[in-house]
């Protein structure tokens, strides 16, 4: 199985006043492909941290991260934005839709950015709102859209690129039992068939099932739950 | 431009509403340059037309054409002071009576040479003939009644003049011109020969340097001339007051508009940070609607000045030249772009951090 997320005694601390926090601590995780991995941990205990390095949005105090090959070390902003739309695939706790954008427009923005050929951007958009069941919703706005329906937008839009890794900030967060197991389902379904590496934050035990591993995040470290 | 021309669709009413006072104020701009420039023309359109580069003045006349005489002995002297493409003007507002209709009406009778450089360029009728009795006029007169062959009359002295022929833009401290030969200016006025002022064109450093020095003269370049009419400079300063203002209002409205609307966005911009959307992109997405929507309102603005042009009264000086339409529009859209740089510097600073933790909702 090719690993897809290489993240290597991680250390990040940040000053707080005159005291230095360290977030954490060595942290390591190896994701394959085709492997969907839940985060868990009380609140406070560096998930947003981890997501954000691993999602190179933040750069670590120390320690190495790959990305499907890439290292993130000593890459400027523009490169960094550059890999975010190419490898990485952002799920956000309230979808994060863009409010002036129909949904299928939520796709083709993605395409757009990466300048993709604009026919092959509308087959693949259509096929993905096609698997999500989404399609006839195609010409809404986000504010017609239930919850469950903004976030099977979202997951769309991250996985429009195609790229190896997807990451999810607390998915279900504002969906209901039986929409967020949904949702959830669709990322490992997505994950499984399509080769990709996905991890998920969540505190919503109800969906971990559908898992593959599940991990702790604790004294800044990731251990087995 | 993917993400600026659908926004402005979303919130078409917002954007609206301030495409409209973009309009207002774009509308207002040209409305107050055009009645800066028409209010400029007809104040020193006679001295603005005139080919020359300088003019001397009597010592002592504070700028002013009016408090200005020189004798046929200054004339001379000017001329020889190596000024050779000199040539002297009789400049005095006057009222005098049209022979149809006994009106009265205030004008500048200018005396020129009718051979020389400043002979005026006739755009309707004959020219100023050398042989005297005759005046060329400002086309204004023709609201006035007056047409080719009118008589115009001085009543005080009684000598009348017939209407040769019509210039176009040819008025001096908002009375139309009337332009007649030095002769006939000569044996109008009586006495010795005087002159107003000397215009020179062409003159030589040293020669300006002479005339300068010179303890006896003023010298004034044309543009000092022109500030020195009667009133001109208190007309043009105030007007240009509030143009400066209304750019600068257009500018700070729009900076204000668009800073409020980016800070609303600051987690919308993060997250389009975090899926990878290049700061450059996002800020290039705002100055084009800043682009778009200064651009489009000083075109429907020109078509409305250009509308009202045509049910303006023709005695409303009134000005706008192709150039300065240009002008303004580049200057307009260019205050709106400064405008826009405060939003674009937020932009900049939007963090894609925001967008994880469930921060941006």
């Amino acid at each position: 199985m090719k690993t897809i997320l290489n993240m290597q005694d991680v250390v990040h601390r940040y000053r707080d006043g005159d005291e230095e926090r360290v977030v954490l601590s060595g942290l390591s995780l190896q994701v394959g492909a085709g492997e969907l991995v839940a985060v868990m941990g009380p609140s406070g205990s560096g998930k947003s941290t981890f997501l954000s390095i691993a999602g190179a949005l933040l750069t670590p105090s120390e320690g190495a991260v790959t990305i499907d090959g890439s290292s993130l070390s000593g890459l400027d902003t523009k490169a960094l934005a550059d890999l975010r739309l190419t490898k990485i695939g952002f799920i956000f706790q309230s979808a994060n839709l863009i409010p002036y954008l129909k949904v299928e427009e939520q796709l083709r923005l993605v395409s757009k950015l990466s300048h993709a050929d604009a026919a092959d951007a509308a087959r693949r958009s259509d096929m993905l709102l096609e698997r999500l069941g989404i399609r006839g919703r195609r010409r809404q706005y986000p504010d017609r859209l239930s919850g469950g329906e903004r976030q099977r937008v979202a997951i769309a839009r991250a996985w429009m690129n195609d790229p190896p890794l997807l990451l999810a900030d607390e998915p279900t967060a504002s969906l209901d039992e039986e929409r967020g197991a949904e949702v959830v389902r669709m990322l490992a379904e997505g994950a499984r068939s399509d080769g990709k590496a996905a991890v998920m934050v969540t505190h919503d035990s109800r969906v971990l099932e559908m898992c593959d591993r599940v991990l702790k995040l604790q004294d800044g470290v990731l251990v087995p739950a | 431009m993917f993400l600026a021309l659908r926004e402005l669709r979303f919130a078409k009413m917002r954007y609206t509403l301030i495409a409209a006072i973009m309009l207002l104020v774009s509308f207002l701009v040209l409305f107050v340059t055009g009645l800066a420039r028409g209010l400029a023309s007809d104040n020193a359109s006679a001295i603005q037309r005139m080919d020359a580069s300088h003019f001397v003045l009597q010592q002592g006349s504070e700028h002013r054409f009016a408090r200005s005489q020189l004798t046929a002995a200054d004339e001379s002297k000017i001329r020889e002071a190596g000024a050779s493409e000199s040539t002297p003007i009789g400049i005095r507002q006057f009222t005098v009576t049209s022979g149809a209709g006994e009106a009265k009406l205030d004008v500048t009778m200018i005396g020129v040479d009718p051979g020389g450089w400043l002979a005026p360029r006739t755009d309707a009728g004959g020219m100023l003939a050398a042989g005297g009795g005759e005046v060329v006029a400002d086309a204004k007169l023709k609201t006035q009644g007056l047409g080719i062959g009118s008589v115009v009359e001085d009543p005080v002295s009684g000598r009348s003049w017939k209407i040769a022929g019509f210039v176009d833009g040819a008025s001096f401290s908002h009375t139309p011109a009337l332009y007649m030969t030095l002769a006939d200016w000569q044996s109008w006025r009586g006495g010795e020969p005087s002159y107003t002022v000397v215009a020179l064109r062409d003159a030589s450093p040293a020669a300006l340097k002479a005339l300068k020095a010179d303890e006896a003269f003023e010298l004034l370049t044309k543009a000092q001339a022109v500030s020195a009419i009667p009133g001109y400079k208190e007309e043009q300063g105030s007007l240009l007051m509030m143009i400066v203002f209304l750019f600068a209002i257009s500018g700070l409205v729009l900076s204000v508009f668009f800073y409020v609307i980016t800070l609303q966005k600051t987690a919308q911009f993060g997250v389009l940070k975090a899926i990878g959307a290049r700061s450059g992109y996002l800020a290039r997405s705002v100055t084009l609607q800043v682009l778009l929507l200064s651009v489009s309102s000083y075109a429907v603005s020109t078509g409305l000045v250009a509308l009202m042009q045509l049910v303006l009264p023709d005695s409303m000086p009134f000005r706008l030249t192709a150039q300065t339409y240009g002008l303004t529009g580049l200057l307009f859209v260019a205050m709106a772009m400064a405008g826009s740089l405060l939003s674009v510097f937020k932009v900049a600073r939007s963090d894609a951090l925001q967008a994880i933790g469930g921060n941006a909702a």
